[in-house]
């Protein structure tokens, strides 16, 4: 496994500050999977947390952050989003009443939904589908604090200074799902963090569990952490509530919170700034759809993508966003300001390192092999659709090797393969 | 748009992996300039001029690539090819050996990374099937008249006691092979590039257990071998990444079976170059082996049964293969197998790897 040294140094004890709202929010309709439709119009009004897109199940629900105008719909990148104008009048809809005491599992499938809780991870996955869990009964759940991903300290911050909110929520969540045993998971450099969870439960009498886990990567990866924390070893594509496990992420254990104290749904999250290229490492509470470029100026760091790589998410797995009006998403927990990377793109030399870091166990420079080669039966038999895409193999590889992006490709590939072969 | 990974880890390039070959290797070069003074120093130096040179302009004229020689291969591959030989090989026969294990070794197989075979090996067969005269005649190993430095000198303090005199050999000798000269050296030499993760204990340790292993069978001990020839090449040749497995239960194996094949190989008579037939041997199963012994992806049952059967028809295969170099050794066949090399690498750079030859794999 991967030890990336600590990055978090400039972030790891931050305060979680709040940002000023911009004049301008830019609301994604891409959801986990699929598109979301606006379900407000052109120059329509709207409050602070009013539903004004939803699409499938699968993909999601989004709410206004801010009271204001919807003044278009527009697309950055390729991708479409609202764009909407910040009245800064702040009004809001009324909370509906909610009794969090009467509530059951098939109350909090709704609220989940409706509040539009997404994975806060980096999946955006919907956090009602995990809840979707039939007649199956979870012994385990998991709150994952690896937060393994160099540079980001949010879900740190959210446990360092909002546990009370956390271990409510946790406390709402295992009477729901019929009392299982609750395990937080936190990285061995968060130690100290044990005492704070265990001593704060103490006084909810909320018992709960806390392991510590080794500081490699990605011991967020949620295979990985559940094999950390259950020993069991799930291949990919398992849904782990059939093993009696449910794992959710800190940062969508906070929105959960919102949505079940408060009614309120998820319109912000915390973000980590930070990054080799900036002096201002800080800890943000920001609003779903804040354009970057505001973000920016306001930390005195400003949009200049020839000099630098912007980020959005982590420096492990993050995109790098090439427009400064692309928004804060769901699922991202950083802003990272980096140094242009160079890259020496040597020859393999069979090295391994990448073999050997894999948490996935694969061979990953046999999938460059093989779909530089369009051999998408090999790439399907080295077991391409099993990997992560958690980038330990081209962190590690001393020839710079395009490891992500022949997977990327060779993924696409295979997924084209197989809708063809269901056509 | 570039992909993440955004950061990368310091001190991780390729060239940092061949400076710190070089480094492991330097203690090992320079106690043999000084056990042999300008004979070996010249020696150093013919070899890595020409392989710098062989480097710079095969592969810029037929890899279209300007900026080979950056990546500290050359080097590598030069210092490695001198230290398998007698202090006494001739000049010119050391810069053909070089030029040919860069051009053979590594170029045509469509540069560093891609060769099957480990290059500095293959430029040492090169040399004897051509020069084989020279080469093989045992008025190369008398060296004992050349010698700079005696060990008698640099070791005074030894008595001749048994024990001591063991001692001082595992330190410093002057006989055998330019990288042969203190054991010592070459061991730090291994230890470092393990500490600093440039190989991996899998090959050594296997190829040595199984070699001790079958020294103790009986009448193994009556073996003609050098133990510091063993080492420098289960250290620093059988350990050479593009032509070793990279999945570590291939390492594993492949050590094993290098160990195995030169028990064979020495039992057999070979003489001198049982390590070097031994590793080009287990060089050309090496892809094979590590598919063979891939780890089984997260969360999937291995199925060993499934498994046993592929790996006895590759022992056997490879068990096949000691038998017929052996076989070839006997009848002074070695050299056909060099020239149907040649054969094949020029047909197939021509056919197929120029084609690849932007290809990272
Ligand atoms: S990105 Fe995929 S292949 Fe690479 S290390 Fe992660 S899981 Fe393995
Ligand atoms: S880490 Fe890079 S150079 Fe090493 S085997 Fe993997 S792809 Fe090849």
């Amino acid at each position: 496994m991967l030890s990336i040294p600590s990055l978090k140094k400039e972030t790891k004890k931050k305060q979680i500050e709040s940002l000023e709202d911009p004049a301008d929010f830019y609301i994604p309709l891409s959801g986990y999977k699929g598109m979301m439709e606006p379900v407000v119009k052109i120059g329509e009004t709207v409050k602070k947390y009013q539903l004004i897109a939803e699409g499938p199940n699968i993909a999601g629900k989004m709410h206004a952050p801010v009271s204001g105008i919807v003044n278009a719909f527009t697309t950055i990148g390729n991708k479409a989003f609202i764009h909407l104008i910040n009245d800064f009048r702040e009004i809001e809809i009324p909370a509906p009443y909610f009794d969090a005491s009467q509530i059951n599992l098939e109350i909090l499938q709704q609220t989940l939904s409706d509040c539009g809780i997404q994975g806060a991870g980096g999946s955006q996955f919907p956090t009602h589908l995990k809840y979707t869990i039939g007649k199956e009964k979870i012994n385990t759940l998991i709150f994952n604090g690896a937060e393994c991903e160099p540079y980001l300290s949010s879900d740190t911050a959210l446990m360092q200074y909002e546990i009370s909110e956390l271990l409510q929520a946790a406390k709402v969540l295992q009477n729901v799902l019929g009392s299982p045993e609750i395990v937080f998971g936190i990285e061995k450099h968060n130690k100290t963090l044990k005492t704070l969870l265990l001593e704060n439960a103490q006084k909810i009498q909320l018992a709960v569990k806390v392991q510590i886990l080794p500081d490699t990567y990605p011991q967020g990866g949620e295979l990985q952490l559940i094999k950390s924390i259950t020993k069991l070893e799930l291949r990919k594509g398992t849904i782990p509530s059939q093993y009696g496990i449910l794992v959710n992420n800190i940062g969508t254990l906070r929105a959960v919170y919102d949505a079940v104290f408060k009614s309120r749904p998820m319109i912000e999250r915390i973000v980590t700034i930070s990054g080799n290229s900036t002096s201002k490492s800080r800890i943000f509470r920001i609003k779903i759809g804040t354009p970057i470029a505001h973000i920016l100026n306001l930390n005195d760091n400003h949009w200049n993508p020839e000099k630098q790589t912007i980020v959005m998410g982590g420096a492990m797995m993050g995109k790098s966003i090439d427009s400064p009006l692309q928004p804060i998403e769901k699922g991202s927990g950083g802003l990272l300001i980096l140094k242009k990377l160079k890259t020496a793109a040597n020859n393999c030399i069979k090295c391994g390192f990448c073999i050997d870091v894999c948490p996935q166990k694969l061979m990953p420079l046999e999938f460059v092999r093989h779909n530089i080669d369009d051999d998408l039966k090999s790439l399907h038999s080295f077991n391409l659709q099993d990997c992560i895409e958690c980038g330990a193999c081209a962190y590690i590889c001393p020839s710079d090797v395009a490891l992500m992006e022949n997977i990327f490709e060779g993924k696409i590939k295979l997924s084209a393969l197989a809708e063809k072969s269901l056509q | 748009m570039k992909t993440a990974p955004f950061i990368k880890p310091k001190f991780n390039s390729t060239q940092k992996v061949m400076l710190d070959v070089v480094l492991a290797l330097l203690p090992i070069v320079i106690i043999a300039c000084f056990a042999y003074g300008s004979l070996v120093i010249i020696q150093f130096l013919t070899a890595i001029t020409v392989a710098l040179l062989a480097e710079f302009v095969l592969s810029a004229f037929l890899l279209k690539k300007y900026n080979t020689i950056l990546d500290g291969s050359a080097v590598v591959t030069a210092l490695l090819l001198v230290l398998t030989l007698s202090p006494l090989v001739p000049l010119h026969i050391v810069a053909f050996g070089a030029a040919a294990a860069i051009l053979f070794g590594k170029i045509l197989w469509g540069g560093l990374g891609k060769n099957t075979f480990n290059p500095a090996l293959a430029g040492r067969e090169f040399m004897s099937v051509f020069f084989a005269s020279i080469m093989t005649s045992s008025e190369l190993w008398k060296t004992k008249g050349f010698v700079k430095t005696p060990s008698e000198q640099l070791l005074p303090a030894a008595d001749h006691s048994v024990f001591s005199e063991y001692l001082s050999a595992m330190v410093y000798k002057t006989s055998g092979a330019v990288g042969e000269y203190s054991i010592l050296f070459i061991v730090l030499g291994g230890l470092y590039l393990l500490l600093r993760n440039r190989i991996s204990w899998h090959i050594p340790f296997a190829l040595l257990a199984v070699f001790t292993l079958l020294l103790w069978l009986p009448g193994g001990t009556q073996l003609h071998y050098s133990t510091a020839g063993l080492l420098l090449g289960t250290i620093f040749m059988a350990t050479d990444m593009p032509s070793s497995p990279a999945t570590p239960n291939g390492k594993l194996y492949y050590g094993m079976m290098t160990g195995l094949v030169i028990f064979i190989l020495i039992k057999g008579g070979v003489q001198f170059e049982y390590m070097s037939y031994a590793i080009l041997l287990l060089n050309a199963f090496s892809h094979q082996i590590s598919i063979q012994f891939r780890p089984s992806a997260w969360g999937d049952p291995t199925d060993w049964k499934q498994k046993v059967e592929p790996v006895f028809n590759l022992t056997i295969k490879i068990l096949g293969a000691a038998f017929a170099v052996l076989s070839l050794y006997y009848y002074d066949l070695i050299q056909y197998v060099v020239f149907l090399y040649i054969l094949y690498l020029i047909t197939k750079f021509n056919f197929s790897f120029s084609k690849k030859i932007n290809n990272a794999i």
